[in-house]
This record gives C-alpha cells, structure tokens and sequence, in this order.
C-alpha cells in the first residue's frame, strides 16, 4: 500500500499545501512558536527582580496547630508603593495575610505551604492525585517549638537535622543540628512574590495575553509565585526535567558568563525537532531539583502543575565580586498555584531519592517482558507488514518482545478501533505473537475525534466528558483526527469512564497479550498556543488549564494505566508508555525522551536525559534507538543499540519518513552487531529485573549517575557519558563516528572488570581506552555479582525456565556481593511474597546463597532454575574443584569463556555445572 | 501462552540430565546432529569445529556449552551459536538456531525440537512435505512450459534486434543521400524564391499604384474588390507585409501550397492577430481566434493543435492556458514563494483548521507531501522541454503529457497511427506507443521503386526541368520544387528521428540472449485499489491515480544478473528521498505485474512474473530439489 504521502492531490488542493511545504522544509526546532521568558509576562516580572528587592514578609501569630507549624504572612512595613514601571502588575492595594503551613514527615521531608486566606475571590488549584495517599500517616507531630535566637522559631526535622523560621523578613532555613550549618534555604535572597488574586483595579485593566494569534484571555488575572531556594553545600543541581542536554548537572542559566539565557523551563510541550541541548520544555515535567556536594546531597520539590520557569543562577549572581562557594541559588517562578514544596535532607544522594518517592510512589514493578526488547515504528502498516517483522527477527536470531503500532492502525486516528483494510484480524495478529510469546503494543492517545458516529466521542460529549474552552463549549482543537476534543482526565469519574474503555468487550480486537502507549497527552493541540491548550480551557471544579498544564498527561496515563489494570482484574501489571510525564509518573508505567533525532548528538543527549529522569523517580525510561527523525548511518544505529540496550526502556522507533530500519537491513556485519547489542540486553535481563524490584521498593533508579554510587568521587559529579546501572556496571557511551580511542573515568575506591575481555582496571583514573565496533565499554565493579542468562531465546517470555550464570567480580580482598530477585514476571502476587529473593555472598572462597525474603512475608514462588555456570574474576588461579553444600557435591572448575556470545573472548575460572537452585539455601566452596 | 507458561513454570526448570523423552528421539549422541556430520562426532574426544577447544563425548549434548562455536552442543540450547538439526521425515530437513530447541514452540515438523516434555509438538512432516512438493512440482511445470516460451521470446528478440540494427545501417546510408538531395532542393527552392520575392516587389509597386489610383477614383468599389479576393492570396499578401518575413516563411509556404489543414489556418490566424492585420472580411474567423485563446479549455481538435504552440511561445503570459498540469503547477510555487516571507513568521492569518493542518504536516508531511507535486511536475516539465529527442520518445507513452508534445514534425500529426497506448487500455500488458511507433512504411516499404530512388528520380527531374533565370517564375515548377523540398526534408527528418530512436533503444543492455529486447516496447500494468501502477522497462515508471500521475522513477538499470530492474530517480518525496522502485523479475508463464507494494517510504518493490526468466538451470535446480524431497519420502508412507 502507498503511504498517504504518496498519494497525488488534485490539482486545485495544492495552492495552500505549497504553504505547508514551506514551513516543513525550513524543519528543525520552531523557536518562534514556544514563549520564551520575555514573552511570558509572569517570568519576565519575576526574572527581573534582584536580590532582597520584593517587599518582604514578616511571619505572625506562629504556633503550633494539629501538630504542625502555622503562621500568617504579612508585609514587613507600610507597604512601599508599586517600585518601579518595569511591575505594572504589582499589587498597590495592601494585601491580605497569607496562610503559612509546616509539616514534617518521617525520614527528613519537611513540608511549606503558603496560600491565601478563604476571603480570596477564588480558591487556588493545589494539585490532586500526586502525593501518596498515605503520605498524612507518616507526618510527624510536631509538639514543641524552640527559639534558638530573637526573631526565629527551630522545630525538629529528623535526626541531625532542624528547621528553623525567621520571622522577618520571612525566611526558612533546614540546617544541621549543632553545627547550624545550613542544608537549604527559601527565601534567603528575599525573592519571594505571591500575587495575590483580585479584582480588577479597574475596568480598563487588560489582562488578556496574546501570543503568535492566540488569546488567553486570563480571567482570573495574575496570580503568579516566585521564591529562592538555596542549596547549600552543593557542588551540582540535578533534575527538574524534561529538557534536552548533553549535560548531566544542570547548567546555570543566569549571573555572570552564563550560557543558557533562558531560565529552565517546565511546560509539557510537543516539540516538532528539538534540539539536543537546551532549557525549554519538552513533553514532561518533574519540579524536582536535586543537589549533590562532598559534604551534601539535599532536594527541593514543588508541587506545582502550572508553567514553570526555573532559574539556576551562576555563582556571582548577586555580587559578582564575591562569588559564593558551596551553594547553589534557584529561582523558582510559576504563573499559578500555591506554594507546595517539599524539602529533602539527605545525607546521602540515595537517601534524598527515597525521600522523594517516599510522598510521590515509587516505580511501578513492569512486568518481565516490558523490560525486553520492544520493536516499533510509525508505522508498521499492515498484518503482513508486522508478520514479516515478525518472522525478520526470528529468522535472524534476534530476540524481541513487544512489536508496536502506531497511530495508523486505527480507522481514522480513532483510537480503540482498527484499520480494517489493513489490520482485518486484529486479534489473529495478536495472538501469532503471543504463540512465541510475544506482546504487542498499540497506541491511544487523549484526542478524541469529534465524529457522532464514534462511540467515543458519541458517550464523551453526552456526558460532557470533554475539557471545556473558555466560553464553555466543548474544546475543539486539531490534532491527528482533524478536529478533535479533549477528556477532562483531572476528573475522577471521567478517569473511571476512560478506564473501563480498556476491557476486553470494550476495546474490540484487544487480547491479553495487547499493552497501550499514550502518546501526545501534553496535550498537543496542533493549532493551539505553543501546540498545546489554551491556558484558559476549563477543567472539572472549574480549574483552569493553566493550573493543571504539567499534570494533564500524568492523569491520562494515570487512567490509562487504570484501565489495564481492570482489564486484568487487578492481577496483570499493566504496561504504559507515555509521552507526558509529572511528579508521580513512575506509578503508572514508562516513558520515553520523546521525538529525538537520528544525529550523534541526540545519541549522546539521551542518557543525561535519562539519567535525570531516573533521578526524579522516573526509572522506566528510554530513548528511540535510532533516533526518531532522520535516517542514523548504519555505525550510528549500532551504537545506539549498544547504548540503548542498556537504557531501562529499550525500544527502537523511527518516524514513517525514514527509511526502513529493522536490525538486519544493514548488512551481515551490522546485523551481528545488532544482534549481540541486544542479546547482551537479554543475557542481563535477571540483573535488570532485580534492579526494577529495587527501584520499585526504594526509588534508587535502573540507571544510576555515577555519582549517586560513589557520592565522595568529585570526578564522577557531572559525569553525563557514563552511567552505572545499577551498583555493579558501568557503562560508557561511544557518541562519535569512528572513534578509534575514548577516556573512560572509573570510579574511586574499586578496581574494575572489562567485560568484554576481563581485563582489570584501576579505579580513580580516567582510562584511555580503544575503541572497537564490537561494543561499547562495559566494567564490571570489583566486588559484585551480577546474574545473567546466557541462553537466547525468541523473548524473554521463553527464558523463563533457562539456567543462570553468575559472573563474581572479586575485590582486593577476594569477596562480593549481589543479589537476585525473581517473580513470576506478570502478576502482583509478589506482593504476597511469591518471588524468589537471594543475595550471593563470596568471601573466603565460599559463594554463599542468602535467602532475603523476609520470612514474615510468607509467600513462595516456586522454580526449579538452577545456576549452570558461575565465573569468577579476579581469583587467583589454581583452583580445582567446587564442593557444594547440601550434598557434598562436586563441580569442576576449569578455564571457560567470559561470555558465549560473539568472537573470542578470554577465559576466566569457570564453575562448571554447579546446578544448584535459585530457589535454595547452598554454598559452594572452591577448592 | 498462559498455559505454556503456567505449566513450564510448575514442571521442571530444565532438564539438565539427559531425559530420554522417547523412542523416535535419537540418542544423546546424534540429537540434533545432520546425518552427514555424524562420523565427524565419532571420536571420544572431539575438537570445537572453530579449532578453539576440545571436549569429551560425556560433554556431547550434555547442556553446558564448552565450544563458543556450539559444536558440542547441537542438540541442546545451551549453547548461543549453535544450530540444531531436524531430520523432518517425509519432509526436508531443517536446521534451526539452538535457541529453539526447548523453547516450548514446535520448530520442526517432526516435534524434534521439544524433547523435554514440556510441550507436545505432533509430527506434521508428511502433510507439510505432501504441500510442498506438490507447490514444487507446480513450480517446475510452470518452469518446463516456461523455458520453451522463453527460447521463443529469445529467438523473437534476437530477430527483432538484428533487424532493428539492420535497420539502422539503412537508415544511416539513407540519411546520407537524403541529405545530399535535400541541400540541392534547398539551395534551388531558395533560388526560387528570390525570383519570386523580386517579380513580388514589382508587383506590388504596381499594384500599390494601380491602388492609390483607384481609391482615389472610388473608394467603395475598392472595399467590395478586396473583399471578393479569396483566402489564400489574401493571407499571402498580408503575410509578404510582417515585419519578420523570415520567421513566417513556414506558414507562407503552407499558406502558398493550400493546405487547409487546422495548423496552418491557426498559425496564420495567428500570425495575423499578431500582426494586428484585421481585415474586415476576417472578422469572424479572427473573433472564433481569439476565442480560443482566451478560453482554451474547450476540447477542441482546434484548440489542441494551439495548445502546442502557447507552451512554446506563450508559455510565460498564458496563465488561464490548458496545458495539463505543468503550466499551472509552474506558476503556483513562484507565486507563493512571495507570501512566503510574510506567512513564516506570522500563523495569525490561518484558519484554525489551516493551523492544525500546518503542524500536523510537519510529522506527517501528509498534506505537504501533496504540493510536492507541484515540485515534481516543474521536474516533469524539465523533462518535457529540456531533453532531447530521444527523452522525448520517453515521455510519448504518458497519458498526462500527451497534449503537450511538441512535434517537430508536422506530417506526424495526421500520421494515423499517431495514437497513445494508454487511452482507455484495459490494465496488464500493452504495446509502448510512443512515437518511435509512428508508421514507418513510407520509408520500408518495398516497390518496384523504393521510395528513395523516387525521390531521386523527381529531384532530377525537377532541377533539371526548371530555369531559375526565367522571369515570370513559372508557377508550377517553383510548386513542383517546393514540393518536393518539403517532401524530401519530411522524409530526413523522419529518417532522423528513426535513427535516434533506433539508437536510443539499442544503447541499451538487454541481457545476455537479448531476452529483454521486446521488453522495450511494452509497458506493465497492475491495479491496486485506487492506483495503476505502471511499469515500463528501459523508460520508467509510475503510480496512476485518476488524473494525477507519480512517477516512480526512471530506468536506472539491471540488478541481481537481470533479475531485478531498478527505477530510480522518481519524484521527491517530502522529508524523504527521491522515489524508487525494484521490480524482482520471476518465472511465469505470461508477463504479469504484481504485487506493488511502498516497503519503505517511497521505496517501491514490485514483482514481475515473465517467461523470461524460466531458465533452463533453474529448472534443473528445481527437479533436482523434488528428486530429493522424494527420495526423503519415508516408504511407508509413500502413497503413490
């Protein structure tokens, strides 16, 4: 079949096209079409300002309140009249009191909230659905508190730590117990603006704000907040994505010879062609700021779901003439809400990782066959198309596990329905998958094709399921459909509606094996401002879309993620990839960095963007092996399957101009490649299971900046080439065309295994290492055990019952450690204790297998795996024989392969055959 | 896969020692190993067939893998590389990746390949080897009948390339001669014709007075005289007058000889509504002139024949002109590229629909892909114009283009035979009708005299007949000489284009019999829902949808040892690359176009089924395949 684009148009259709063609050819990024800070009139106030420069605060009446700290903020002194001409916004009417909250929360969370008194004409949005609903068991009661110096109340925070208010100018300060060494501060630099609701001064105020030939017509008026936070201490922020960058720390955007000239922005955004390295929005948002020092590691969280503007000052920002040191100043501006932020102590980096998805969920457990291979592209066009894929990979002995299709599959971009030319038996389709243990992916996204002859919209504008404009009527927007409403997800009910849409009966052709993908949930409004919805769009409880923005997307997936988990009764763990992420994202599937391109320079830009999405508890994450747009040069493609195969979502996608790219279209040599990029993905997929566990236990991502494993290394702060994943690997990004030779930066403290040939290698140096086409540097850190399958199968669904190998790296005092978690892959009856969970001891030349299953769980999950190989690095050799207990059995121990895959590779000692079960208590010793 | 997996997770893990599952399954020693390498595992001590390694026959099959190359594992999973072998009786052999073996999914036929109990895979060789053979010996019947059509095709092509060179040569040596004749005539006719332009003048003095004379006696008598002088003369006259006498020397000879045919009338009209000598007499004719000019959508034989001259001389100033697509496609992107600056930076002017459409093209390229065209057929038209004769010939079978041919000769247009394939043809097969198949006969058609001892024999005679220096120019012999220029230049310039043609097709590779020759002349059609595809080998190809025509590429080349054509270099696509399409060539009894199908964006592949390629080889190849499929037969199971 033709594609669309083939098609010839009459004649008299062209004249507005050639207008189209225009825009397309001059492609890449549309600057022009995204607000920058200037445009953006609640930024360009509050980025205006200097130091101490708002009238300050002053807090009154503090006390203590159900347990928590509560005071009224008032201004310092007889209100100085509007400052300057540049604020012609700001307030000349004295304001009202604001209402100040503190609460602490276990484990070193301290909690601020500021937001006006009930006699503002309206009630601010405060984001719902994001914080744990058990959040409020876990508050501390704060009974006392402490006036440590005139002008100040202290109160506890956690062990070590306190709390400390400055009454005026208002100020807080999280500091070190004993020493008063300050952890973070807000307001310390006296930026704190909250523009308080209200009338119109008069009639003639215009409030409007157009953009590019569109209106908001902002009813409501300004309404904006803005603050400093300072981290002190810190070395490098992290965080707050989604943004492009080929750096790890974020960069500062304002003070003296500062690159970035635009504060960071956090609006979910479509963005036709973004760039690799820059400040603006992409399509998720996380207000999740993390600092990391030698002596330090803190957070910064604000609940917030409105256009964001972050600025990251530069030291010498405030005095150029003293720079400070150790300290990081923010500024934090949003054109709505309250003030909802959260403040983590830390000590260490993990802890303030765990402090975060302490109050907004951690990862979500995927199931087995997510965290494989998936294949996609838009788009895969028809039955036979995807059986030719299909059987492409088996004949080429590449494993995969999840074939996708787009947005072409349906009838007419109507999302639960087929293409019934194209896809006649959907279910047939499926179930030829799942016959090899395959699973197949479709997409559904928020748009809602306004058609009366579509069931979907038929029911949605019935019930007035639809996002309203700001007259009221249903919003009618374009996007792939043509003309098209959007559901109203903030709702609950209307969630419960969407989620039901994704039963059995409902979605007609869907299967068990059948898995969703939202996609455009920013929402992407193709003739909206900034490819969006109006921010005066109206939402249930009459909240406007300025409120929620950010969050709009994470309620779809939410709901989404829902709907998979009735389908399956509440057993089956859904799977759901969405484009737009917020704060709490993590509890309902994966994401990905979006529409990348096929350049060397997106290659490289992927893993600090996935690394900063793991680091704001977003693990599951990826980016399109290939890149999306564009067509990647067969070395570029190996090498982002080489990288890619150790992303935590690992898919391939390309976008339907491109040319063809499935793993073998590129000649023998580059399908081996391929082939041995993902199948090193396979043979460590028990290692990435056990990793997921973690995260989804305690937040500590798949893949981990190096810092975050070695916290004391300064080398390692702003590391964006390489990553561990997980505690035991490290891995090193090759983001050049031919590079012959690269410098790889091993962690202090351990030395470290190639794994491709063995070799060791001392850590705390940066190693100059060559470079082969065979794969990317992968190390090994001295001391752990990682668990492997090294049998291929079609997918992972087939690997289930294959044998293990564990692969010891011994340190210099000939021990390590790793540990093992297995379940059955699919369901939540983990949660009831069946899985299997072991952590491997080796030290004194006995590998010692270690039940951590908390007995108390009770729980068992059954299997007769047995280890078949055991590798060890790093012993001594001369060693003879293994004797296990229980048995008193023996193995041999003799020289085998470091790995079965590809090429030579070096012997290492071998455990023959111990075959001992993974579900047991043994230990082996080596004699 | 529930159950498999359900039931795989609650049996055992692996069954590490040796289950022997049953007595079909051969031993330990031979799972998985092809009768011919048997011996091979022989020894007690065998090598890794990589050299790398060496293993005891305990560690045979006994599920750890000790040789990175499998050999010590082919009948178990354990090793990555290994591949695993299934005899598959009553069916031919397989051999499959190790990482089949156990995997719980029947591979081979016999169920071989899932010994481990885990699941039941039931023997379905004898079935599936009775299908294939079956389709093989299909394939071999369709393959003998093939062959022998094909030697036919081969015979006929080489006739018919030998003749065409044959052909050639003739030719060659005719245009020699031709040549020669033709400059005689013309340096004779050119003679003539400054005679006739000197007694002209005279006569004109004369008549000039004799005029000025008469008006003054009576002015209306002279209106009614000249209205009653009859055409010819009257356009002769008016024609002597132009400014640019030279350039009109064309239309006056035809205007001279009578012709009454459409172009010449039209081209006098013309003429005259350029020179703005409107005479009153004319008005009528001139009025329906103009008409045509204006408005000329009306499908008139008339307005067709004007068509070809305002592509080429009015090209530029004839914006509402009827031409096909081109000329209008042209205009469109210059005058766009104005709004261009304006409308980039500034979206507020679009609808809201217009909007979302914008943007939505940006990933889709869906609705700009559409104005590609616009870009294409500037392209076409380049084609068009730019190329030379033989592109020309090129562009001859396109049922788009056809009203913009630009025929240099005008003889070709009352040629009969001057029709395009393409009209209302049914699809498949058809004959490539462009003008190279414009009726030669004149030119080989045998006689008691060939046609160019005539022309010898005429020229002669007339050179010989006429004496330049008489004065009054005899009437009939300047007709006669003029005639026989025309007549003559007509013939070269129809030899020329034959030759051209002739040369175009021959320069190209017909394989190695020249079993491609008649493939020149034929194009290939298959309907698919909404489009025709069209496939013409050495010339191009092209994906039809009711008016509007892409061309999928041009001939590029052999591919494969003539077992693929290349089209390459077709229209742009957007954000993509230049169109192309593989036809794989296969045998078929007749030749049949199937399966076009778009793999890649804007990559098309297609199949050509042909006699051509019903080789003898091939053929053997196959018998030899079912030979040995039959020989695999188990005996008891042989039903025949």
């Amino acid at each position: 079949m033709p594609s669309p684009a083939s098609r010839s148009p009459p004649l008299l259709l062209l004249v507005p096209f050639l207008l189209l063609l225009l825009f397309s050819a001059a492609s890449a990024w549309k600057k022009d079409e995204f607000r920058n800070c200037n445009q953006t009139p609640f930024c360009k106030r509050a980025r205006g300002r200097k130091a101490h420069s708002v009238p300050s605060l002053s807090t009154a009446d503090i006390s203590i309140s159900d347990g928590a700290v509560v005071a009224r903020l008032l201004p310092s002194q007889p209100l100085r009249q509007a400052t300057d001409g540049d604020d012609p916004e700001s307030d000349t009417v004295p304001p009202r009191p604001l209402l100040l909250r503190i609460s602490v929360y276990q484990g070193g969370v301290l909690r601020l909230h500021i937001d006006e008194d009930a006699s503002a004409p309206r009630r601010r949005f405060q984001v719902p659905d994001v914080l744990l609903p058990d959040l409020d068991d876990r508050r501390l009661w704060l009974s006392r508190l402490s006036s440590p110096a005139a002008g100040s109340s202290s109160f506890y925070l956690a062990e070590g730590f306190e709390a400390v208010l400055v009454h005026d100018p208002f100020q807080i300060q999280v500091r070190r117990k004993g020493s008063g060494e300050p952890v973070l501060s807000f307001n310390s630099h006296g930026l704190f603006d909250f523009e308080q609701l209200r009338a119109k001064k008069n009639d003639d105020e215009d409030w409007e704000e157009r953009f590019r030939g569109h209106t908001d017509t902002r009813p409501h008026g300004p309404q904006s907040i803005s603050f400093d936070i300072s981290f002190h201490g810190a070395d490098f922020v992290y965080g707050i994505p989604e943004h492009a960058s080929t750096s790890l720390a974020l960069r500062p955007t304002s003070g003296p010879g500062v690159e970035f000239s635009e504060p960071y922005r956090l609006f979910n955004l479509d963005v036709f062609e973004y760039l690799d390295d820059s400040p603006f929005g992409l399509y998720g948002s996380i207000p999740f700021m993390l600092s990391h020092g030698a002596r330090s590691s803190s957070g910064f969280f604000w609940l917030n779901a409105a256009e964001m503007q972050i600025d990251v000052l530069g030291p010498g920002w405030d005095d150029p003439a003293a720079p400070a040191k150790d300290r990081i100043d923010t500024v934090w501006m949003s054109e709505a809400g309250v003030v909802d932020a959260f403040f983590f102590v830390g000590h260490e980096p993990k802890d303030v990782l765990r402090q975060y998805t302490g109050i907004t969920g951690t990862p979500a457990m995927p199931q087995e066959f997510a965290v494989a291979y998936h294949q996609c592209r838009w788009n895969y066009r028809d039955e036979e198309d995807v059986a030719a894929v299909d059987a492409g990979f088996d004949e080429h002995d590449i494993p995969y596990d999840v074939l996708w299709l787009d947005i072409e599959h349906t009838d007419g971009k109507r999302y639960f329905t087929w293409d019934r030319v194209l896809f006649p038996n959907p279910q047939e389709m499926q179930g030829k998958l799942a016959a090899k243990g395959r699973h197949m992916v479709t997409i559904v996204d928020p748009h809602i094709k306004r058609d009366d002859s579509f069931y979907i919209h038929k029911e949605a504008s019935e019930r007035g399921y639809y996002v309203k404009d700001a007259s009221g009527k249903d919003f009618d927007g374009w996007c792939w459909p043509g003309s098209s409403s959007y559901l109203d997800v903030l709702n609950p009910e209307i969630r419960e509606w969407w989620a039901e849409k994704f039963s059995f009966e409902n979605y007609v052709g869907s299967t068990p094996s059948l898995y969703i993908w939202n996609d455009m949930n920013e929402p992407s409004v193709f003739n909206g401002p900034e490819i969006s919805m109006p921010r005066d769009a109206i939402h249930f409880g009459d909240v406007e879309h300025r409120e929620l923005h950010n969050a709009y997307g994470y309620y779809f997936h939410m709901a989404t993620s829902n709907g998979l988990l009735k389908r399956g009764n509440g057993k089956d763990r859904p799977f759901v990839l969405s484009r737009a992420f917020f704060a709490g994202s993590q509890r309902y599937g994966a994401v990905w960095t979006g529409d990348n391109t096929a350049d060397w320079d997106h290659l490289r830009a992927s893993v600090p963007m996935i690394l900063t999405l793991g680091l704001t508890g977003m693990t599951f994450s990826g980016a399109d092996v290939g890149g999306f747009f564009g067509n990647p040069e067969p070395e570029l493609l190996v090498r982002w399957y080489q990288l890619g195969a150790y992303y935590p979502f690992f898919r391939a996608h390309a976008h339907q101009d491109t040319k063809r790219r499935e793993p073998w279209l590129f000649g023998e040599r580059n399908t081996a490649l391929i082939r041995e990029a993902v199948h090193v993905r396979y043979s460590l997929l028990p290692y990435y299971y056990t990793l997921f566990r973690e995260a989804s236990v305690s937040g500590i991502p798949v893949m981990r900046p190096l810092w975050l494993e070695f916290p004391a290394d300064k080398e390692t702060y702003n590391n964006g080439e390489a990553f561990m994943v997980g505690p035991s690997l490290l891995v090193q990004g090759i983001y050049e065309e031919r590079q012959k030779s690269v410098s790889v930066y091993l962690p202090a403290g351990q030395s470290w295994y190639n794994l491709r040939n063995g070799v060791s290698y001392a850590g705390g140096v940066s190693h100059k290492l060559e470079v082969s086409e065979d794969s990317i540097p992968t190390f090994q850190r001295a001391g752990t055990i990682i668990p492997r399958k090294d049998r291929f199968r079609r997918s992972s669904t087939q690997m289930v019952n294959d044998p293990y190998t564990l692969v010891i790296a011994l340190n210099g005092s000939f021990a390590a450690e790793g540990e093992l978690y297995v379940d059955d892959g699919k369901t939540y009856d983990f949660e009831q204790g069946a899985y299997i969970h072991r952590r491997f001891i080796f030290a004194d030349l006995k590998l010692t297998s270690v039940n951590i299953h908390p007995a108390n769980l009770g729980g068992k999950f059954p299997s007769d795996c047995v280890i078949e190989r055991i590798v060890l690095l790093g012993l001594p050799s001369g060693a003879k024989k293994a004797v296990i207990e229980p048995g008193n059995r023996e193995a041999n121990v003799e020289l085998g392969p470091l790995t079965l895959r590809g090429g030579s590779s070096p012997d290492a000692i071998t455990v023959r055959k111990p075959n001992v079960h993974i579900a047991d208590d043994w230990t082996l010793r080596i004699l | 896969m529930g159950a498999f997996l359900r039931i795989s997770l609650t049996i055992s893990c692996l069954s590490l020692f040796w289950i022997s599952a049953s007595a079909s399954i051969p031993s330990r020693e031979s799972l998985g190993i092809a009768p011919q390498d048997l011996s091979y595992y022989k020894s007690d001590v065998i090598k890794c067939k990589d050299g790398s390694k060496k293993f005891t026959k305990e560690q045979l099959n006994d599920e750890f893998c000790d040789c990175p190359d499998g050999t010590d594992e082919p009948g178990t999973s354990a090793c990555p590389q290994g591949k695993f072998y299934c005899p598959n009786a009553g069916h031919i052999p397989l051999t499959v990746f190790s990482s089949r073996v156990n995997d719980g999914i029947c591979d081979c036929c016999d169920g071989s390949d899932e010994y481990n109990g885990n699941v039941n895979c039931p023997n379905t060789c004898w079935e599936a080897g009775k299908v294939a053979r079956e389709k093989l010996q299909k394939k071999i019947a369709t393959f003998q009948m093939g062959v022998t059509v094909r030697r036919q095709e081969v015979e006929k092509a080489k006739q018919a390339f030998a003749q065409d060179k044959a052909e050639l040569s003739k030719l060659k040596s005719e245009e020699k001669i031709l040549k020669e004749h033709v400059q005689k005539l013309k340096e004779q006719k050119e003679r003539i014709e400054k005679a006739e332009e000197e007694e002209r003048k005279k006569r004109e003095e004369e008549q000039r007075k004799k005029r000025e004379a008469e008006r003054k006696a009576n002015e209306a008598k002279k209106a009614f005289e000249e209205s009653s002088h009859d055409n010819s003369d009257h356009a002769s006259e008016i024609l002597s007058e132009l400014p640019n006498q030279d350039a009109m020397e064309d239309h006056h000879d035809s205007a001279i000889e009578e012709k009454s045919d459409y172009t010449a009338e039209t081209e006098i009209l013309d003429s005259w509504a350029v020179g703005k000598q409107v005479a009153n007499d004319h008005d009528d004719t001139i009025a329906k002139s103009g008409d045509e000019t204006d408005d000329t959508s009306e499908e008139s034989s008339f307005s067709h024949v004007e068509k070809q001259h305002l592509v080429g001389d009015q090209e530029g100033t004839m914006p509402e002109a009827n031409t096909g697509d081109y000329t209008r496609s042209k205009e469109a992107p210059s005058s766009h590229v104005v709004e261009e600056g304006q409308v980039s930076d500034n979206t507020e002017g679009l609808s809201r629909e217009e909007l979302g459409r914008l943007v939505a093209s940006r990933w889709t390229g869906e609705n700009a892909a559409e104005e590609e065209d616009g870009v294409n057929t500037v392209k076409e038209e380049r084609h068009e114009h730019d190329e030379n004769i033989p592109e020309e010939n090129h562009d001859g079978y396109n049922s788009d283009s056809d009203e913009d041919h630009n025929f240099d000769d005008d003889d070709l247009e009352d040629d009969p035979d001057m029709e395009f394939g393409d009209h209302g043809e049914p699809a498949g097969t058809y004959s490539y009708n462009g003008d190279d198949k414009t009726d030669y006969s004149d030119l080989t058609a045998s006689g008691s005299l060939s046609w160019l001892d005539k022309i010898q024999q005429t020229v002669s005679n007339v050179l010989q007949a006429i004496n330049i220096f008489k004065s009054p120019v005899n009437i009939s012999e300047a007709d006669a000489v003029r005639k026989n220029y025309d007549d003559s230049s007509s013939k070269l310039s129809k030899i020329q284009s034959r030759i051209s043609s002739l040369n175009e097709k021959l320069k190209h590779d017909f394989g190695k019999d020249k079993e491609f020759y008649s493939f020149y002349d034929h194009c290939f059609e298959s309907k698919q829902n909404k489009y025709v595809y069209k496939v013409c080998p050495f010339k191009k190809a092209s994906q039809v949808e009711g008016h509007s025509t892409t061309q999928l590429g041009y001939w590029d080349k052999f591919e494969e040892s003539y077992r693929v054509m290349l089209f390459s270099n077709g229209d742009r696509c957007w954000n993509g690359p230049d169109r192309s399409l593989k036809v794989r060539l296969r045998c078929g009894l007749k030749d049949e176009l199937l399966d076009v199908d778009e793999p890649s964006r804007c990559e098309y592949a297609a199949i050509l089924s042909t006699p051509v390629l019903c080789v003898e080889e091939k053929l053997k190849e196959l018998q030899e395949k079912l030979k040995d499929a039959n020989a695999n037969r188990p005996s008891v199971n042989d039903e025949l």
